[in-house]
């Protein structure tokens, strides 16, 4: 096998990362108690990698047990691109789908065909994700400040969403996702209301992958919600008001309530903007950042693979010493 | 011999063959290097202009980076790793040159508080202010750790809740609480957690992560790494800073 160096360049104005490979760097799931994380190994040299011996087998050689194990080990490491490592993904990735808009002036087209080559975009990466065994992926639909936006592209995009969440549940429940909405849904039109609740319930035993749509989602709500449930249990006697501790107000938050791995380990946001948002801001503290000027609706394979291969290569310490 | 000559036939395909798929697996790993050295050239070309770039920043040539109009940036706001943090002759070379750019507010962050014990006392003895905030002649600079974010949240969320329980009692009500952002915030100045939203956050570490910064604080802030403070040059401050007054925000309209 041919082994490779790897390559990272960490000029602070080329926020898209070019890499080959990467030498194999523990990823940590991020955690709000950063004092109990595991620190990250040093990073190994090519040398040392290719050097390194195979993993010695547990089942003997021949047996069928072996075979199957063997084809469902090849099959997994065949479905990874190369500069992958399965060790190394990131457990939960979230995005900032943006750019929908931009991409469709760029070719004289209406808004709404952005948007619907975004929602193809969706597609692909949550069947690459789903393929790759990633567990957990947020996508950032539609804020709280998007509601500013002209009458017309907003009941549009309330119309799209319905229209894919009614096309794609059975092949989302065939396919092991469980879909998750987070944001604050009285806003949304009744009938996206009954249906994403009828979704939620269908596919609530799903174990796959973990997809959770932020629609009309904000973060700094997010947090004023965890604070309001806090004060009922307070009022009802089940959390004294000095137990409020920052624990207490992560497990109150949406996603740490609903979600297997509530902090995003790798966090991407597409078409050249540099923030936010208003995205996660709790969630996001021990988050991987990955900005690309990529726009969303030409967010492809390769483009998530250079997000995913930039977060193995990265020494995330949270504030441990190697 | 005709027995010789007849092993050597017998033999020769699977030997011919065996060479071919050397020299294949030679002329493959040969093109795969190739390809790998013309992505490093590149990729060092790019490394290399940014380099020189920065270089010719610093030296003041390019008219463009000289007298920044940064009339959008109310707040700048530092994240540094902790480990860097340590050396404290960089980060207030940082500060030199921020003041020379006329930045009014700073907030500098580092996760375990190292800033605070540095340079936070040596401005505490200088100025005699408080450990978080230093006004000093042209800037205001504000050095938090990670007490002053999740665990702000959780001290507001404290008070808000006493002080909704208290009213509550007062009411005999018995209404659900209903609090709200601007409450939130509030409840953040009241226990004097509250700060400027910085509009533009520089990361200097190893990681693309900004590290615990107050996550209230961070809705609409522009985040930019800089790689390691060992490594930190006035070009690419200068960059950074020209880069984000050309910025233009819509704010999810």
């Amino acid at each position: 096998m041919l082994s490779y160096s790897s390559l990272q360049l960490t000029s602070p104005f080329n926020h898209r990362q070019t890499l080959l490979s990467s030498a194999p760097r523990r990823g940590i799931t991020s955690n709000d108690s950063y004092a109990s994380v595991l620190p990250c190994r040093p990073r190994a040299s090519p040398s040392l990698i290719s050097s390194l011996p195979p993993v010695a087998r547990s089942l003997p050689e021949n047996s069928p047990a072996a075979t199957l194990v063997d084809e469902a080990e090849q099959g997994a490491a065949l479905s990874l691109p190369s500069p992958l490592r399965r060790e190394l993904l990131p457990s939960h990735v979230a995005i900032i789908m943006d750019g929908n808009s931009r991409w469709a002036r760029a070719r004289g087209l209406p808004s709404s065909l952005g948007h619907e080559a975004g929602y193809r975009a969706l597609k692909k990466v949550v069947e690459h994700s789903h393929k790759w065994g990633i567990r957990g992926l947020t996508v950032f639909a539609f804020s709280t400040e998007n509601w500013r936006r002209p009458k017309v592209e907003v009941d549009f995009l309330m119309m799209l969403f319905e229209r894919v969440l009614k096309e794609d549940i059975l092949e989302l429940t065939k396919d092991g996702v469980r879909i998750c909405l987070i944001g604050d849904s009285t806003e949304l039109p009744k009938s996206l209301q009954n249906l994403s609740k009828e979704i939620i319930e269908a596919t609530k035993n799903n174990t796959k992958l973990d997809l959770s749509v932020a629609i009309s989602y904000s973060g700094r709500r997010d947090i004023t919600q965890a604070c309001k449930s806090i004060a009922e249990k307070v009022k009802h006697g089940l959390v004294e008001p000095e137990d409020i501790t920052e624990s207490l107000v992560a497990q109150e938050l949406e996603t740490n309530r609903i979600l297997e791995f509530p902090y995003p380990d790798l966090l991407i946001r597409t078409s050249g903007e540099l923030r936010l948002s208003n995205f996660l801001l709790w969630q996001s503290a021990y988050s991987e950042l990955f900005f690309t000027d990529t726009y969303w609706p030409d967010f492809k394979e390769a483009n998530y693979v250079e997000a995913l291969a930039s977060y193995q290569t990265r020494q995330r310490r949270f504030g441990q010493r190697i | 011999m005709y027995l010789a000559h007849g092993i050597t036939r017998a033999l020769a395909p699977p030997v011919q063959k065996f060479q071919s798929s050397i020299i294949l697996k030679w002329i493959l790993g040969f093109c795969w290097y190739l390809l790998h050295l013309v992505v490093s050239l590149v990729d060092m070309v790019c490394f290399l202009n940014h380099l020189l770039l920065s270089s010719i920043i610093s030296t003041g040539l390019l008219r463009k980076y000289q007298n920044l109009k940064l009339n959008n940036l109310n707040c700048l706001a530092i994240v540094v790793d902790s480990e860097e943090a340590e050396d404290i002759t960089k980060t207030q070379k940082l500060l030199s040159w921020l003041s020379s750019i006329d930045v009014k507010c700073i907030t500098l962050y580092d996760l375990q508080g190292v800033l605070k014990r540095t340079i936070g006392n040596d401005f505490k003895s200088m100025t005699n202010t408080s450990l978080r905030e230093c006004k000093m002649s042209k800037m205001t600079v504000e050095i938090l750790s990670l007490s002053d974010g999740k665990e702000g949240i959780a001290k507001a969320a404290n008070f808000l809740i006493s002080k909704y329980m208290k009213d509550d009692s007062l009411r005999c009500n018995g209404t659900k609480p209903t609090f709200s952002e601007s409450q939130v915030s509030n409840a953040l100045e009241a226990i004097g957690y509250k700060g400027p939203d910085p509009e533009l956050l520089l990361v200097y570490g190893p990681a693309r992560c900004h590290l615990g910064f107050p996550p209230w604080r961070l809705r609409y802030t522009e985040i930019i790494h800089m790689g390691s403070l060992r490594f930190m040059n006035y070009g690419s401050l200068a960059r950074a800073l020209y880069d984000f007054s050309k910025k233009n925000q819509n704010y999810g309209k």
